[in-house]
């Protein structure tokens, strides 16, 4: 396997599929797809309801094994990895960004952010040093202790977003990340996504709306557990 | 190690976020450790005052009694039991005593009516008897060498019957026995092995024979201090020694063996207070894995979300755990404070020294440690085998 030598190769998906149930009740949510993430790709995979997208950021963010097929993170092969090894690769290479937020209610923003540094044999005072300089860098350096019912919803979204980036991830996987928000804030979180695009990082945006899919540079299309189109929309 | 600083900080930050669920989780340890500490520690005080009353006492009391296994009226001891008795070379003092019947004792002649229905004991004994007894007198004086052997109608009375006589201390009194004037020369103190005499009247065996008795006065009972350690044997020697295969027969009783056994049945008490102490613990710890197993549930977003962020499932379960096992501590703790304050102000109430065995604080904790532990191993593993996939809701 050549890819495996390639460095700007960050994720690849070789003939995965995944089905839920088995014999007759078996669901095919995703068949026989193959795709490359490289270093600099700042890539929407866009579907309608059931296309299999969902499915596809559960495996993409090594949530989820693949019943069919192989899937590669950094050359090393997950799909043969057990939980808690696949568990530090995802904590290591990959960042996540939820529709709903997802942060921990009774912790401030720091210590949200603070929570993707835990059990690295980090020393306090540098972990949270880096959390802050993550906050800072979606402009809430001021809302350090401020907790998540105090962040209006675009807040919470960017602390979600320094929380994703504070490990400084490979690859950064933000699921309808716009879809809980206004269209103010909507775009304040789409541009600080688009200025993340780095040469050594990929960024992957799973979306049913079209026009975010579409303010990629890449776009992937499924429909019914499959790949419809690939393509460059913007170098 | 940096690790476990961090599964420390998780653990008591989860606590803290939610202070009303967490003071009710320290409820039940608390309430069980308090209980068990409070039941140990007051019996143990109780216990602690008798032996301060045993030691006081010395352990090495024998009482001799007469008995009769045919059912005999009065049994006796021979007259010469006390001699007999100080042949047995472990023995060191001996006092007799013989108790006198029918006898009204009233503080004046013309209370007589009054007194004739209350049984005031009329003992008589010899010149030893507060010294084998370790008791000393409130005022005045024994019986002496001189009212034994000439018959003076002198008695001691017990500080009860002289309270209820309303003697003053070292007043000059006589008491009336069956009519008969006695001199009242001294009052003894109370008798923790012998509650009765502290109502008793004492007078000399010559003056018991010529004013009371037909002919000699034969003892029913023996009083006797052996050495230190050798109770048993002296018990068993003196049976032998004052028998000496005559019809009279004796009974032993080592009086500190008495008073231990009454603590016994204290400890049927303790028994029940500790089960039931251990009931609150196990309840205790049912709410605790009841609480926690429904907040795994609760709280599945968070655990959904840590370990897509990297944190393995073993981490979750020990954070769960960890929380479990913090409760445990703090409510021990607490439960043993707790416990230690109702030892004190149990003690305090009754009298008693606080006595709490060094054990018991430690043993108080690591129980509600254990408990907490197993409680929590049901929700730690559940939220461990969460799969995040799930919990997250992925739109």
């Amino acid at each position: 396997m050549s890819t495996v030598t390639d460095p700007s190769v960050l994720m690849e998906l070789s003939h995965v599929s995944r089905v839920y149930g088995t014999g007759e009740a078996a669901v095919w949510a995703l068949r026989d797809v193959s795709m490359v993430i490289r270093a600099g790709d700042f890539l929407s995979i866009v579907g309608p309801s059931g296309s299999g997208k969902s499915t596809m950021l559960g495996l993409l963010g090594c949530l989820d094994v693949p019943t069919e097929g192989t899937i590669t993170v950094g050359g090393e092969e997950v799909t043969r990895l057990a939980d808690a090894a696949r568990t530090r690769v995802r904590g290591q290479s990959i960042g996540f960004v939820f529709q709903q937020f997802h942060l921990i209610p009774h912790l401030d923003a720091l210590g949200n952010v603070e929570t993707a540094l835990l059990y690295r044999s980090l020393k306090p005072a540098e972990r949270k040093e880096r959390a802050m300089a993550s906050l800072e860098r979606v402009g809430l350096g001021k809302r350090a202790d401020h907790r998540p019912v105090q962040l209006s919803g675009g807040e919470q979204q960017r602390v979600a977003l320094a929380r994703a980036l504070v490990t400084e991830p490979k690859i950064l996987l933000a699921d309808e990340p716009t879809g809980a928000l206004d269209s103010k804030n909507a775009a304040n979180v789409m541009e600080i996504l688009s200025s993340l695009q780095a040469t050594s990082r990929a960024v992957v945006i799973v979306t049913h709306d079209a026009s975010i899919a579409n303010s990629a540079a890449r776009k992937i299309s499924m429909l019914d557990g499959g790949i419809v189109t690939d393509e460059i929309l913007r170098r | 190690m940096s690790t476990f600083k961090d599964l420390l900080r998780v653990a008591f930050n989860g606590l803290f976020a939610r202070k009303v669920r967490t003071l009710l989780l320290l409820l039940g340890p608390m309430i069980g450790v308090a209980a068990i500490i409070a039941s140990v520690g007051l019996t143990d005080s109780a216990k602690g005052d008798l032996k301060a009353k045993v030691n006081k006492l010395g352990t090495n009391l024998i009482e001799a009694a007469a008995s009769s296994s045919f059912g005999g009226q009065n049994p006796t001891l021979p007259t010469d039991a006390v001699e007999r008795a100080l042949t047995v070379t472990t023995v060191e003092k001996v006092s007799a005593v013989v108790e006198l019947t029918n006898i009204v004792v009233s503080p004046y002649e013309e209370a007589s009516d009054v007194f004739e229905t209350v049984p005031i004991p009329v003992l008589g004994t010899d010149i030893y008897l507060p010294e084998v007894l370790e008791v000393a007198l409130v005022s005045g004086r024994w019986i002496s060498d001189f009212d034994a052997q000439k018959g003076a109608r002198s008695a001691v009375i017990g500080v009860g019957l002289a309270q209820e006589f309303k003697f003053l201390p070292g007043e000059i009194r006589t008491i009336e026995l069956r009519g008969i004037p006695y001199a009242v020369v001294g009052i003894l103190d109370s008798v923790e092995l012998e509650p009765g005499f502290d109502n008793a009247v004492f007078i000399s065996f010559h003056s018991a024979e010529i004013d009371f008795l037909d002919d000699d006065a034969e003892p029913n009972k023996m009083y006797v201090r052996c050495v230190e350690g050798t109770e048993k044997e002296s018990a068993d020697a003196l049976r032998l020694a004052v028998n000496l295969g005559g019809p009279q027969e004796i009974t032993t009783e080592i009086k500190s063996e008495a008073l231990e056994l009454a603590a016994q049945s204290d400890r049927q008490l303790q028994l029940i207070v500790i089960s039931m102490g251990l009931l609150a613990i196990i309840v205790g710890g049912l709410g605790i894995a009841n609480v926690m197993s429904i907040s795994v549930i609760q709280r599945s977003a968070e655990i959904g979300i840590r370990r897509a962020l990297g944190h393995t499932r073993q981490i979750i379960a020990i954070q769960f755990l960890l929380e479990a096992i913090a409760v445990g501590v703090i409510g021990g703790i607490m439960g043993v404070l707790l416990g230690m304050l109702a030892i004190f102000i149990g003690a305090s109430l009754a009298g008693w020294v606080f006595v709490m065995a060094s054990w018991l604080a430690p043993a108080g904790i690591i129980l509600a440690i254990t408990i907490s532990v197993l409680a929590g191993l049901y929700p730690a593993n559940r939220a461990a085998k969460l799969e995040p996939l799930e919990t997250l809701r992925l739109g």
